[in-house]
């Protein structure tokens, strides 16, 4: 056969290929009966409550045609404001999660064994009714956080079955900081800080910004201390073993040993004494404070400490002269020997400084204050494994995975007699040894109502049915406990009952209006008493005489941003979400400082071995700046497989490295430990990393500006750079027809009708969050690409939030947001050979997916490397897929895509404003970054609208274009960062 | 190719010639077979429905009003099937022992969802959205055809230059990419 009728055959060959194969046949379902509040097509919202942790933030979830898509802030809600962090974004992956558990498991002679629903619900009754018969106290219960109706019930079966109340479980209690606020202030427990008041803060390792009490409140609250306010910028001093994201947005981090803070602390109040500081206060108290604080003199605290004596004299001088200062101790990270000591001296330090309190709010009570003390969970284990109990219900906590393998938790769950229930979702460390397993309703398919804080009671409501049916659960413990004891009832009427007992509601109407608004917010304050009668026990605990014993290495398991105490490992997008500071993905590397690598002969990416008193782990070296040389930190993590599938035969967790020591004083666990030996270990791996590069290079990236130059300077052309075309020269140039210079332009301007969108990213707002990267990904249909691709350089994100550190002081860094960046002279737009990238008449670089044929040139093209590659197809294995939004594509292998600066919510805005006949006004668009950024980075607007907030914001001095001397003209204007200097 | 292999060739065509020549037209007849007795049908009316609705007796010769059924469609991009028991608000009282409205009442009874066939079909990457051109007072019929004369629905495969006629043609309609349909 010649080459001609080959060509020939083969062409008949695809055509009748072709026309054989339409489009596949697919179905339309009707319903049978339409919901009333649905509406194919439309999305519904529905008000509800985040518990991806203890906080309680309120939120508006987003239903299409019965699934739950995107998760959005309440604005309503006074905790949050209408803002999500990372974990919440994530939580409908853990709706959504592979490893969910479709049905309860039993653990039977024959393995592990699916039963259905009921028999779930009649075995557990069963057991109820045995363990009463063999007498009182046979069951035992252990919860998370849980709102107070769902306690009074879970205490109500207890009672009933004369057993003790149940024991909340919560791996950070804040032991130390609970116990520090009874012996200063005569108050056993949680309290909110009006920190926005304050113009001048310092936290001893409070990483709130990160897991502390209540994250996305405080980012709010931090960034209204920290912005430019009446031309005053507050001031942040972060005194911590390890830069977490909460010291990378210090003005100051200052490293220093784990309970060195507590030296520190007391030298400063030395110094608050000797400033005359606290006068108000009593004067026997305050002599007993002066001869505690007396030896910690400047000089003596720099040395044991190695803080610079200017540093430390500095930041007491801006204590003095600083308004309104407030101190933070922390309570949930580093907690060592002297945590307590550090607690108590931040309450005085307050005390000293405000006389009056006023910054403290002891009326506004967190939630997470009812956890147990970590001694108290210590002994309900050792309680189990010890004396009569047969029924042991586990809610919904990961005991064998947060406690220290010496805890007595694996003991405990192995003892035989002891009937083992988990109240679980998922396949984890601790339902791996139950008996049996029963997931229940996922908060954000369940009715509930959770005191996020004493003054807000907010509401939880399904936002969609039970995807495998689920029963709540504590409907499920109503039907299974009080069976033969009373009629049965529903929670939900339960729940509504205590709040009419309360008061806080009294008619239907009220409770309705209560759920639509997603909770009540103006609970009538209780007035919390608080005694200034400091007790007796804090000069002792003061004046306990500490030996001298210097760790010469110790490990530090550090509370995670992404994954809290490890539970949020298993929602994909976590993982693929790089860690705000070293960018790695995947992995959980240990933080080593360059000292302590070149120390031990080791180099960054090394696989090494560490072993402390209690384990061994593995993990590669990540040498950073940003941790203390006598310190290595691993953040707290769980091994999971791409989809969130638990990995069972994984060796121990990290926190198998702790010991189960707690400090006496306060109950609190110890979450660092001492280093025997580390070595090269033989396995390796390559870091899993987003960064190029940790620095810039001097490419006018990521800019600042000191903030005595930003107050005085006038001049607005000198800031906007001059009119040359050198790199400090380049003007900045507006993608708008003003913006064409026929001197330096090769094309034409567009013209642009009605609209030319924009987006101002302020740089001094931004604290590395990555919030915006989760709703990114929640919103776009964003594949995860996994470890391996990544180290390949395929990682997926629109937008990323790329990390820069000063060359000079490699303990300063900047943040910055970078996405598509809609120039209007793309150079994206002007390399493909199809037309793919189209500039719009909005202004908007489109990227036509069907028409894009994969030549990568706009990749190669694109200074700002925002194009990114569908290598593969990438997968969402069921259920995950459900969340895909309807409104966008989910493209497929072969393509480039790119941020749309969420055009689908642009093209939505079009629609009412169609209807309405009218433009759309400003702010009427919100991308999904901009919605969920809790401490408003990005603006979004029409730039062809000269009263807009863009507009207007384009023209301060701060403003600048990343590389705009490319002249690409990016429609995403930064402003600088402000540096404030101690 | 050399004299020796092309002479081989040919006397293996003219042995077996024949017999190739049968078993071609055969496969070729059952093809066509297939193609006239069960395809082709299709072709002409559109797939059959799990229930035989006329779109003739009820939008034709009854005139219901489209958007009565189809009711979101001025409110949503997707215009909405009715849901099980809307057909039953008539069908309960008429025809209501008809073999096929026995159907539509075991559906509703045994709470099953109806399993309609799709007729229209726009590529996944295309966004559309009804109510813009509800809202501009097109007739349905303009894209969907003459529904009211057709008993089953012949359906559509809507391609880029069937909107993009209307488009041009009309003022003030989006051609933009992203801000019409791709996105």
């Amino acid at each position: 056969m010649d080459r001609r009728t080959f060509l020939k055959l083969a062409g008949i060959g695809s055509l009748s290929f072709a026309a054989g194969c339409s489009d596949p046949e697919k179905t339309i379902y009707s319903l049978v009966k339409a919901p009333d509040d649905m509406v194919t097509g439309q999305a519904k919202w529905y008000a509800t409550t985040c518990r991806e942790c203890p906080a309680g933030c309120g939120v508006l979830v987003k239903n299409r045609e019965g699934r739950v898509i995107k998760i959005e802030g309440n604005p309503l809600h006074p905790i949050n404001k209408g803002k999500v962090c990372i974990r919440g974004q994530a939580a409908l992956q853990g709706v959504y999660n592979p490893g969910r558990l479709k049905s309860p498991i039993l653990k039977t002679e024959n393995g592990l064994q699916n039963i259905s629903f009921s028999d779930a619900e009649n075995l557990l009754s069963e057991k109820f009714s045995i363990a009463k018969i063999s007498g009182s106290g046979r069951i035992k219960m252990m919860t998370e956080v849980v709102s107070r109706p769902l306690y009074q019930i879970f205490d109500h079966i207890m009672t009933t079955y004369g057993a003790d109340a149940p024991t909340v479980f919560e791996p950070f209690a804040y032991e130390s900081l609970k116990t520090a606020n009874e012996m200063v202030f005569g108050i056993d427990g949680l309290f909110s800080y009006k920190m926005e008041q304050s113009d001048f803060l310092i936290s001893f390792g409070a990483d709130f910004l990160d897991t502390w009490l209540s994250p996305v409140e405080y980012t709010i609250k931090f960034k209204e201390m920290h912005g430019v306010r009446n031309g005053k910028k507050g001031r942040f001093v972060h005194i911590s073993p390890s830069q977490t994201l909460t010291a990378a947005n210090a003005d100051t981090w200052i490293p220093c040993n784990i309970d060195d803070e507590t030296i520190v602390a007391l030298g400063l109040i030395r110094e608050m004494i000797v400033w005359g500081k606290g006068e108000t206060l009593d004067k026997s108290l305050l002599g007993n404070l002066q001869s505690i604080a007396d030896p910690y003199t400047i000089q003596k605290v720099s040395e044991q400490t190695g803080i610079s004596e200017r540093l430390i004299s500095g930041i007491s001088e801006s204590l003095v002269k600083s308004r309104h200062p407030l101190v933070l101790g922390s309570g949930n990270s580093f907690n060592g020997e002297r945590s307590l000591e550090t607690c108590i001296a931040s309450n005085l330090l307050n005390l000293l400084l405000n006389p009056d309190l006023s910054q403290l709010d002891f009326n506004e009570r967190y939630r997470v204050e009812t956890a147990a003390r970590r001694s108290e969970i210590y002994n309900f284990f050792n309680e189990v494994s010890e004396d009569k109990t047969n029924l042991l219900l586990l809610n919904n906590v990961n005991p064998v995975f947060t406690l220290p393998k010496q805890s007595g938790v694996q003991k405990a769950l192995k003892n035989k007699s002891v009937f083992v229930v988990c109240f679980s979702n998922f396949m984890d460390e601790t339902s791996a040894k139950a008996d049996m397993v029963i997931p229940v309703a996922m908060p954000l398919e369940s009715w509930d109502v959770y005191e996020s804080t004493s003054k807000v009671i907010t509401t939880l409501q399904p936002a969609m049915k039970p995807l495998y049916g689920d029963p709540q659960i504590g409907d499920l413990l109503i039907r299974s406990s009080f069976k033969d004891v009373t009629e049965t009832e529903f929670y939900k009427t339960e729940v509504i009952r205590s709040l009419v007992k309360k008061g806080s509601i009294s008619t239907e109407l009220q409770w309705l209006n209560m759920v639509r608004n997603g909770g009540l917010y103006n609970v009538p304050e209780n007035k919390a008493s608080f005694s200034k009668k400091l007790s007796k026990k804090i000069f002792d605990v003061l004046l306990l005489d500490r030996k001298e014993t210097t760790i010469p290495l110790s490990l530090a398991i550090m509370p995670s941003v992404r994954f809290f105490d490890g539970r949020g490992a298993n929602r994909p997008w976590l993982s693929e979400i790089p860690d705000p500071l070293t960018k790695v993905v995947w992995q959980a590397p240990v933080l080593m400082h360059p000292e302590t690598v070149k120390r031990n002969n080791l180099k960054h990416g090394d696989m090494t071995a560490i072993e402390t008193d209690n384990g061994l782990v593995e993990a590669i070296v990540y040498e950073t700046a940003g941790i203390k040389e006598n310190v290595l930190g691993i953040s707290m993590r769980r091994d999971h497989t791409i989809d969130g599938q638990f990995i069972e035969d994984k060796e121990d967790s990290i926190f198998s490295l702790l010991s189960a020591n707690i400090e006496n004083l306060s109950g609190g666990p110890i979450s660092h430990a001492r280093v025997i030996s580390i070595k090269k270990a033989k396995s390796s791996e390559p870091l899993a990393h987003t960064d190029g590069s940790r620095l810039q290079h001097d490419r006018k990236i990521a800019m600042a500006m000191p903030f005595s130059q930003y107050s005085n300077s006038q001049d607005h052309k000198k800031t906007h750079g001059g009119s040359g075309l050198s790199m400090h020269e380049f003007p900045l140039t507006l993608p708008i027809p003003e913006g064409y210079d026929a001197h330096r332009d090769i094309y034409p301007s567009h013209e642009h009708e009605n609209y030319r969108w924009a987006m101002v990213v302020d740089l001094d707002r931004c604290v590395g969050c990555a919030a915006c990267m989760g709703a990114c990904y929640a919103e776009n249909n964003i594949g995860i690409a996994g470890k391996r691709q990544i180290i390949n350089g395929r990682e997926m994100s629109w937008v990323r939030v790329e990390r820069y550190l000063d060359p000079e002081d490699n303990k300063k860094v900047i943040f910055l947001p970078m996405m598509c960046q809609h120039c209007d002279a793309a150079p994206c737009e002007s390399v493909c050979p199809v037309y793919a990238p189209h500039h719009s008449k909005e202004g908007l670089n489109n990227q036509i997916y069907n028409r894009c044929i994969g030549t990568r040139f706009c990749s190669q093209n694109c200074p700002y490397k925002v194009r990114r590659f569908n290598w593969f197809g990438w997968k969402w294995p069921y259920p995950l897929n459900l969340q895909l939004n309807p409104d966008v594509t989910a493209r497929s292998k072969g393509v480039m895509e790119k941020c749309s600066f969420c055009i689908q919510r642009i093209k939505e805005a079009h629609t009412t404003a169609k209807r309405e006949k009218r433009k759309i006004k400003d702010g009427e668009v919100i991308p999904a970054c901009a919605q969920t950024c809790p401490s408003d980075v990005f603006t979004f607007g029409n730039l062809m609208d000269p009263e807009s907030r863009v507009s207007k914001l384009v023209s301060d001095k701060r403003a600048y274009q990343v590389m705009g001397y490319l002249n690409t003209k990016p429609a995403v204007i930064y402003l600088k960062k402000i540096l404030n200097e101690i | 190719m050399d004299d020796r292999r092309k002479h081989r060739w040919i006397s293996f065509l003219k042995i077996k010639g024949s017999a190739l020549f049968w078993t071609a037209s055969c496969a070729a007849l059952a093809i066509f077979l297939v193609l006239f007795l069960y395809v082709w049908p299709e072709w002409k009316m559109g797939p059959e429905q799990p229930i035989s609705f006329s779109h003739q007796v009820h939008a034709g010769v009854k005139q219901i009003n489209c958007r009565f059924c189809h009711s979101y469609v001025d409110r949503s991009q997707h215009p909405g099937m009715p849901p099980v028991e809307k057909c039953l608000y008539c069908h309960k009282y008429i025809i209501a022992e008809h073999p096929e409205i026995k159907k539509e009442h075991n559906y509703y009874n045994t709470n099953t969802p109806t399993p309609w066939k799709k007729v229209f079909y726009l590529p996944e990457h295309v966004f559309f959205k009804h109510q813009r051109h509800i809202d501009r007072e097109i007739q349905c019929q303009e894209c969907h055809g003459e529904v009211e004369k057709m008993d089953r629905l012949k359906g559509v495969n809507f391609k880029m230059g069937f909107c993009i006629k209307c488009h041009r043609e009309k003022e003030g309609t989006p051609l933009g990419c992203w801000l019409g349909c791709h996105n």
